[in-house]
């Protein structure tokens, strides 16, 4: 008996915490309603790609000696590096005639560009990579000498700043005025800082053997 | 209690004096509710749309529709378009008129439940002694439909979304029942309108909600359930079965079981603020508050005011219970089906029967709070 | 006849009409699918009927019963087991057809007869509608059918009883057969979960 109604406490606990779990849920989702929307207009609006980005990778031709270090590190051996050995005088030389990488099988995990001994190799900030032909992603030396467009200097679009660039504590882009700075401090900042710490001290020090 | 405004009244008796015999005065009035209602149905669906899309987008921190008409409320009206001038196939191997007959067995159960919801005293088009019964068994038509969609569309999906929807609709169909059983027994008929008017008296204090605590919940659980909403969305879920029984259609026939599914959203959250929070009634007791203020009951602005706050009342509730709809469908993860069959026959049909026993018990304990 | 006797007759012409049509089609049609829908027309007609004799609960409880739940059962029965063989013709079947068409005629006689040898109480004018039939039910149920009406639901239990001891098999205790003989499937293998807090505890402490 005693354990019969133990059982039916257990199941009326249980069932009281499953519905607090779900009011819980519904107060998140509740919640979530009143953030603001972070939507980007895709086509109007873009957001700036960050420094790093790993976008579309860039070549220079001229500065390629054709020694294949990008074909070895790439995972699987993507870029094709078409060069034959041209005499001149009595030296032998690598000549380049084509350079390509098809950034439909590219995976953008830049260790080519890391690899590069002569940093012909780059990444750019371009990654709107659609075609209606897979070929045409097949990139030779000629296209990617090409620079990308850069989103800020587009007339009809509306650049935003990434998250991480924004003002402390903002997280809508769109109504951010245009010179007001990331949230913590920018490299320079830090080196700024550093420097006069350590002519703080020198000072520090001077007076120290001046007074001893 | 007064009657308020008699639309149909004065229409028969406005026709008769032009000389029209009263039977023919009370066909001409028939279709005119009716109309009215199919076409009220519908842009409460439209509203429950537009409401669904922002307010999952508002849950989503997007922004959902914008551009058609002020805040994209333009957006629906613009997918019916849409839905209306596509092609409508018919797949080869399809069953032709099951297939066409399906959806129409789906959405005519629908919009036939609107009979019973009244929006004011006299605001409804029937008032049928068996009132709320009639949702009950005019909505168990409608797995008929879905089965025979499920069948005629010649697909695996489709036939495993309309046996489900079938099986889901069949098991909660029960509880939901027993739920509104209970409400008929403590208003002592299963008239809508009197079951509104039970409920009348102290304003919110004396609403249903208060006295069926486990009942509105059984409720609100089972039609969702019924409705086919996100928690209970399995005929249609789209990671399994594509899109359930409405796999190969396009066109007008999967608008009409798109239309189907939203009447059924707004009309158990209609049928849920009939039932639990009061039907058309304010928080206070307007009566009492004309009372208070000096006015006659039978003056004609007073009856204005009361029949259009009585129809703003029932839609706010029903438009918060869509809502609530809508924020549990952004929170809540859809249930396997066997947990779906154990909920409703473990977990629904025991406690609803519970409840139905301590609502007859408190009735005759207390017929003063209970509705002797 | 004013109006609504017109709307009523024109009604039960349909209504009828279209029972007798959708009874002939369940019987007559080859698929069985659409025997089960025709079964289903058939009994919102016989609903329309029991409307037209002011019958508004029995109307309801027959399209929520009939058509709700046991054509839904036998659509559900047959769209499971549904496989859509063609079935070789049996030897003699006119023979079965034609027997069965006899029978069915037959029946109809009887109750023809039956019908027009009943002396009917036929008022000019129907009865007074009874406004809340539902409560008139309810005093017959508790007073002249009480017995029909609990045996009925005895029935009713020991039918769900039955179901479920059917569904669940591992209620009656079975003579089990021989091990060797069991062929089991192969299942995946699986660890047996452990709580959560028992986990924690006989994880190894990493040093």
């Amino acid at each position: 008996m005693f354990n019969f109604l133990k059982q039916v406490g257990d199941y009326a606990k249980e069932t009281a915490l499953a519905a607090k779990y779900i009011g819980q849920g519904l107060s998140v989702t509740f919640d979530h309603m009143k953030r603001r929307p972070v939507t980007v207009q895709y086509p109007y609006e873009k957001l700036i790609p960050s420094e790093r980005h790993k976008g579309r990778i860039h070549f220079e031709f001229d500065k390629c000696i054709s020694c294949e270090v990008c074909v070895r590190v790439c995972p699987i051996n993507l870029p094709v590096v078409d060069w034959e050995f041209e005499k001149l005088g009595k030296k032998k030389q690598k000549k380049l005639n084509h350079y390509s990488i098809d950034f439909g099988v590219c995976i953008f995990c830049g260790n080519c560009v890391e690899f590069c001994p002569t940093n012909c190799l780059s990444m750019t900030e371009e990654y709107e990579l659609s075609t209606y032909d897979r070929h045409e992603l097949n990139y030779d030396n000629v296209a990617m000498g090409r620079l990308p467009y850069k989103v800020t200097q587009d007339p009809i679009v509306k650049p935003l700043r990434e998250l991480a660039y924004l003002p402390k504590g903002v997280t809508n882009p769109h109504e951010v005025p245009a010179g007001s700075p990331r949230a913590g401090q920018r490299p320079e900042d830090i080196m700024e800082q550093l420097e006069q710490e350590k002519e703080e001290k020198e000072e520090e020090g001077k007076e120290e053997t001046a007074s001893s | 209690m007064n009657s308020g405004i008699d639309l149909q009244g004065s229409f028969i008796e406005s026709l008769q004096d032009l000389g029209i015999p009263a039977g023919a005065a009370k066909v001409l009035w028939m279709p005119l509710p009716m109309f009215l209602v199919i076409i009220g149905a519908t842009m409460g669906v439209l509203v429950a749309i537009w409401l669904e899309r922002k307010i999952s987008a508002a849950a989503q921190q997007r922004i959902g529709p914008e551009y058609a008409g002020p805040l994209g409320v333009l957006q629906p009206v613009a997918d019916g378009i849409k839905l209306v001038f596509k092609e409508d196939v018919v797949p080869t191997k399809s069953d032709r008129w099951l297939f066409t007959l399906g959806p129409i067995l789906v959405v005519i159960p629908a919009f036939f439940s609107y009979l019973i919801i009244p929006f004011g005293q006299n605001l409804v088009i029937t008032d049928i002694a068996l009132g709320i019964f009639i949702w009950i068994v005019v909505s168990s038509i409608a797995p008929i439909g879905l089965l025979m969609s499920g069948y005629a569309s010649n697909n695996k999906y489709s036939l495993l979304g309309g046996l489900r929807a079938a099986a889901q609709s069949i098991s909660y169909e029960i509880p939901l029942a027993l739920a509104v059983l209970a409400v008929v027994l403590m208003s002592n008929s299963a008239s809508t309108i009197d079951i509104v008017e039970q409920q009348a008296g102290y304003g919110i204090l004396s609403w249903n909600v208060w006295r069926q605590p486990v009942g509105f919940l059984i409720f609100w659980v089972a039609a969702l359930a019924e409705a086919e909403r996100l928690p209970f969305d399995l005929p249609e879920a789209e990671e399994e079965l594509i899109a359930g029984y409405m796999t190969e259609y396009s066109g007008m026939k999967f608008a009409l079981f798109f239309l189907g599914s939203y009447v059924n959203l707004v009309l158990s959250a209609l049928l849920f603020a009939v039932l639990y929070l009061g039907g058309w009634e304010f928080f206070i007791p307007l009566s009492r508050l004309s009372d208070w203020l000096g006015v006659s009951e039978t003056s004609s602005w007073l009856q204005i005011v009361t029949a259009s706050l009585g129809i703003t009342m029932t839609l706010l509730k029903a438009y918060f219970l869509v809502f609530l709809a809508i924020l549990l469908r952004w929170t809540t993860p859809r249930l396997r089906i066997d947990q779906l069959l154990d909920l409703g026959w473990k977990f629904l049909l025991p406690v609803s029967l519970v409840n139905l026993l301590l609502t007859a018990g408190l009735k005759l304990a207390f017929p003063v709070a209970f509705g002797g | 006849m004013n109006l609504a006797e017109g709307v009523q007759i024109v009604s039960f012409g349909i209504l009828a009409a279209a029972m007798i049509g959708a009874a002939l089609g369940v019987v007559l049609v080859d698929s069985i699918v659409y025997s089960a829908f025709l079964l289903g027309g058939v009994f919102i007609s016989i609903s329309g009927l029991y409307v037209l004799l002011n019958a508004d609960f029995v109307a309801a409880a027959q399209v929520l019963i009939y058509v709700g739940a046991i054509n839904v059962l036998i659509l559900f029965a047959i769209m499971l087991v549904n496989k859509g063989e063609a079935f070789a013709p049996i030897r003699g079947r006119w023979f079965r057809r034609w027997g069965t068409a006899l029978v069915g005629v037959g029946l109809f006689a009887l109750l023809t007869t039956m019908v027009l040898a009943t002396p009917w109480s036929l008022a000019p004018n129907s009865a007074e509608a009874i406004e809340y039939s539902v409560v008139e039910i309810g005093k017959h149920f508790f007073s002249d059918f009480l017995l029909p009406f609990e045996l009925a639901s005895v029935l009713l239990l020991m039918a769900m009883v039955g179901a479920i001891i059917i569904a669940r098999r591992d209620v009656i205790p079975e003579a089990l057969p021989p091990e060797e003989t069991q062929q089991t499937a192969y299942t995946l293998q699986e660890r047996p979960r452990e709580l959560v807090s028992m986990v924690s505890q006989s994880q190894p402490t990493p040093e």
